[in-house]
């Protein structure tokens, strides 16, 4: 989104290092997340793209030989500060992840949990709502409106994302993080969600890691190449599919990776 | 060549019909096993389940009792009976001598006083009238009357006289013999008479041991397990611990028993074969394998959820909490009654702790004497009595059913919550 | 510029062939131009017949290479360089076809042209005619070696070949007062001087496609023009 005719930049990661060990994953990572954008991260397999990911809601903490050097700043704040409260930045930066993953409890309860361990609900009708207003910008509320109370595991493997991207959303992010959302659906479930993704990007800064050029294509703004733990390229998407600077972004996007 | 092939396709599927062969030798030899042994369990102890009676009249003569005209509850309560009993049964051969008259007492076991009494006190009004009542037979003729026991041994070989057998006889021709079911054998505690041993002070202590068990190993267990696989960090010093745990499981029980009867008993003084000890002594062997099944069922809930959890915002007490430990209480429950179970057939630590001494009186609390029904089975083992033998086999019917229910109920709580969500 | 192979052989395979597509019918292009301009100059009318038969040639390659790009397209998915190769080819062909309708026209009024044409008329027909073939040569080297300095090349050159047709246009209006007789062949003249400026444009518009092709930029600005071109003769 424009304010001023300035792009709004909303995640700021400034030469940031990530090593698993001595393993070092990311290399001096230097990428601008525009606020309102959906930005697409692509790139070939153990690349890095997931840990960049899991760098910004500190996903990485929860593992231990992993650490993360550099600055991460939102919101004019660095997230990788001491002071900086996980809990809190994980409410404010959601995350879906590849496999749909609904916890094993009710479809109602799998909505409820974030808003009530974050206390944003002071009675049960605010909390009916929130269930309610999550389900139904995850377009998902016509299918599932008369079996709140069943487990969401019964859910279809797309309803089940769907699911996952209304508990991610029902804590109002600001960011919601996509770690290959549409890897296990079928093409219609993927277009319900890249429809999805569209419509939440009003509302949300949304930063998406898909294998198909196709899907980066489609749903995203801007696009960054990772490519053995660098950034090699970071720009509008239509410029990298039609026209990319590096040659290894060519070589990526066209299928030329020997 | 493609003759060859045919060979190899041909050797292949013969090298897997002979592998199907053994495998189901295999099952066959352990179904065999199996079938043999409950076979002589069961034929061995059914018998123990029927309890031969004497139908014999007693007449309730005031005089024989001592007792005043018109006695008072008090006193049908204090007086004496066994001249009464004594007479009932020398009245079965009014012309015995004196040695058949004390074979004649024989032929009942020392409860027949007792049960005499009940019957007057159950109906006072019995006073100078005569009844028939139901006296528990000796285990000799209870033996023989199963037909456990051989009649055309020399008689010095027998513990049955001749002259016994043949009032016995009579009694049978009279249909004054009755077999019926043997309740006494689950509500009387233990007994050096073999037709009066029951096993409710074993049972009861077996129960409050594994209560006691429970109480302790469970939640200390599954703190343990939860803070190991969830929290601790993953360092040589928790792998040293991990190791241990594992090699604790594998500790032969009778070092538990011997750590009982050096600490539990030697220095903190407590209570001798108690239930309390015994079951403080079963939660040491039993606490490894409920961590090792705890932490095994955390390690199966899957990351994926904890990763939903943390993303959400929640923190690491929360996801444990919320999560992963609901998901993994199936696994840690069946694993906890296969612990229990175990514990319930451990024999060896509850001898040294001195749960084998002879109880006759069946505990109330974890802190009265009692005995344990594997302990039990060994007691009675021991015991030379023919009587005793079909009482050891039908003990350990019950321990089995006992352990058989244990783990049904374990597979139905694995069963039940598994399909639940998945 | 030249690319590392496609990962999928069969995906390579199809680029390559679409691209060597493109090269032969352009070569056809080149041959039909040429004896074209021969059949004028020389007055052959074999070589006129055998480029109205090439035609049919080059149609045939348009609808080839069309359906190779929507097959392309559907199940390839081209990115990047392969998709900017995939449509240029795409206008490329179009535009190659249309150089051999024209080529195809200009022999068909050859055939129809008097023996003696001025010799003048007939210089400036050659000068402005043998640029056109230069540059639709030029343009078909700078695709095969996916050269963009060829490219503009060939695009700047257009401004020549616009005024050489103007000169070429004021011999053939010189010819057609010279004489009433003339008229007819006049007529035809005027016609073969514009469609050999036709074909340079379709050329120009290559050069376009190529410079895309290679740049993934579009040439700016105007396309260069010579003198405004006389097609009425006044001045
Ligand atoms: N938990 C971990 N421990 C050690 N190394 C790891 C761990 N996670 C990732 N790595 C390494 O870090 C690098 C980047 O991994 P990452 O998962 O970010 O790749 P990716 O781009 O997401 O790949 P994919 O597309 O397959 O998901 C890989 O080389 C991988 O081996
Ligand atoms: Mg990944």
């Amino acid at each position: 989104m424009k304010k001023n005719g300035v792009k709004m930049i909303k995640i700021n990661s400034k030469n940031v290092d990530v090593f698993y060990g001595k393993k070092q994953a990311l290399f001096n990572i230097n990428l601008d997340i525009e606020e309102n954008q959906v930005t697409a991260l692509i790139g070939p397999s153990g690349c890095g793209k997931s840990t960049f990911l899991r760098c910004l809601n500190r996903m990485n903490d929860v593992i231990d030989i992993c650490r993360v050097k550099g600055q991460i700043i939102i919101n004019d704040f660095d997230i990788n500060d001491k002071s900086c409260d996980v809990v809190r930045l994980r409410e404010k930066i959601g995350m879906v992840f590849q496999k749909p993953n609904p916890f094993p409890k009710t479809i109602y309860e799998n909505i409820s949990y974030g808003p009530t361990i974050h206390g944003m609900a002071q009675s049960k009708n605010e909390m009916d709502e929130i269930v309610e207003n999550s389900l139904k910008k995850a377009a998902l509320w016509e299918e599932v409106k008369d079996r709140l109370h069943e487990p969401g595991t019964g859910l279809s493997g797309g309803q089940q994302q769907r699911l996952c991207i209304a508990r991610a959303i029902s804590v109002k992010p600001e960011v919601i993080l996509m770690d290959e959302p549409c890897s296990a659906l079928d093409p219609i479930a993927t277009a319900q969600i890249e429809e999805l993704i569209d419509e939440l990007k009003k509302d949300h800064t949304i930063i998406i890691v898909t294998h198909s050029m196709a899907q980066a294509a489609r749903v995203s703004q801007n696009t960054g190449f990772f490519h053995l733990g660098e950034l090699i390229e970071h720009g509008s998407t239509d410029k990298i599919f039609k026209n990319p600077e590096n040659k290894r972004t060519q070589d990526y996007i066209t299928g030329r990776f020997g | 060549m493609n003759k060859n092939k045919e060979k190899l396709l041909n050797s292949r599927y013969r090298a897997e019909k002979r592998f199907q062969f053994y495998g189901k030798s295999a099952i066959f030899l352990a179904l065999l096993f199996l079938t043999i042994f409950i076979f002589k369990i069961f034929s061995t102890g059914y018998t123990a389940f029927q309890k031969t009676w004497l139908i014999v009249p007693v007449t309730f003569d005031a005089e024989t009792m001592y007792l005043d005209e018109n006695p008072s509850k008090e006193d049908l309560e204090d007086a004496d009976y066994f001249d009464l009993a004594l007479q009932t049964m020398f009245n079965l051969d009014k012309s015995a001598s004196e040695k058949q008259q004390n074979d004649l007492k024989r032929m009942v076991s020392y409860f027949f006083e007792r049960e005499i009494k009940r019957e007057l006190l159950n109906d006072p009004s019995l006073i100078g009238k005569t009844k028939d009542v139901y006296l528990t037979a000796s285990d000799d003729l209870d033996q023989v009357f199963k037909g456990n026991y051989p009649r055309d041994l020399p008689e010095d070989q027998r513990r049955v006289t001749d002259y016994q057998l043949k009032i016995f006889d009579q009694l049978v021709e009279q249909g004054r013999i009755e077999s019926k079911f043997n309740l006494s054998f689950f509500t009387y505690p233990d007994s050096r008479e073999a037709e009066l041993a029951g096993i409710a002070s074993s049972f009861m202590g077996s129960i409050f041991s594994i209560l006691v068990c429970l109480v302790i190993a469970f939640p200390v267990a599954v703190l343990a397990a939860i803070y190991l696989e969830e929290f601790a960090p993953k360092n040589r010093f928790t792998d040293f611990i991990e190791v241990n745990i594992n090699n604790l499981a594998a500790v032969p029980s009778i070092v538990f028993g011997l750590l009982g009867l050096g600490i539990l008993l030697a220095v903190f003084q407590l209570p001798r074969s108690t239930p309390l000890v015994g079951g403080i002594t079963l939660s040491l062997m039993t606490l490894p394998t409920i961590i090792i099944a705890c932490r095994a069922s955390l390690k199966a809930v899957p990351p994926s959820i904890r990763e939903a959890a943390l993303a959400m915002g929640a923190s690491k007490m929360q996801t444990t909490m919320h999560h992963t430990v609901p998901l993994s209480m199936p696994g840690t429950l069946s694993g906890t009654i296969i612990g229990l179970a175990q514990a319930l057939g451990e024999t060896a630590p509850l001898i040294l702790i001195g749960m084998v001494a002879f109880v006759n009186t069946i505990p109330g609390s974890p802190l009265d004497p009692a005995a344990s029904l594997p302990v039990q089975i060994y007691i009675w083992a021991e015991s030379a009595e023919r009587g005793f033998v079909e009482k050891v086999s039908a003990c350990i019917m019950v321990l089995l059913g006992f352990l058989i229910i244990m783990n049904l109920f374990a597979q139905i709580i694995r069963h039940k919550f598994e399909k639940k969500w998945s | 510029m030249v690319e590392a192979p496609h990962t999928v052989k069969s995906y390579e395979e199809e680029l390559k062939n679409l691209n060597s597509n493109i090269i032969k019918m352009g070569g056809f292009c080149e041959e039909s131009l040429g004896k074209a301009i021969q059949a004028i100059t020389t007055r052959n009318s074999d070589n006129a017949e055998a480029v109205i038969k090439d035609d049919e040639k080059i149609d045939k390659f348009e609808t080839l290479i069309e359906q190779q790009v929507v097959n392309l397209i559907a199940l390839r998915q081209p990115m990047a360089i392969d998709l900017r190769e995939t449509v240029t080819a795409l206008k490329i062909s179009s535009d190659l076809e249309r150089i051999g309708d024209l080529a195809k026209n200009i022999s068909k009024r050859t055939l129809l042209l008097n023996e003696n044409l001025p010799k003048n008329l007939t210089e400036a027909l050659v000068r402005v005619s043998s640029n056109v073939q230069k540059q639709l040569k030029s343009i078909l080297d700078a695709y095969l070696d996916r050269s963009s300095a060829m490219a503009i090349n060939v695009w700047e050159g257009d401004e020549q070949i616009d005024d050489l047709t103007n000169l070429c246009m004021q011999e053939v209006i010189k010819y057609l007062k010279e004489n009433e007789k003339n008229l007819d062949d006049g007529t035809h003249l005027l016609f073969v001087t514009k469609n050999i400026e036709r074909i340079g444009d379709h050329t120009t518009n290559v050069a376009e496609q190529v410079y895309y092709l290679v740049t993934g930029e579009y040439l700016e600005g105007d396309r260069p023009k010579g003198t405004e071109p006389i097609v009425t003769g006044e001045k």
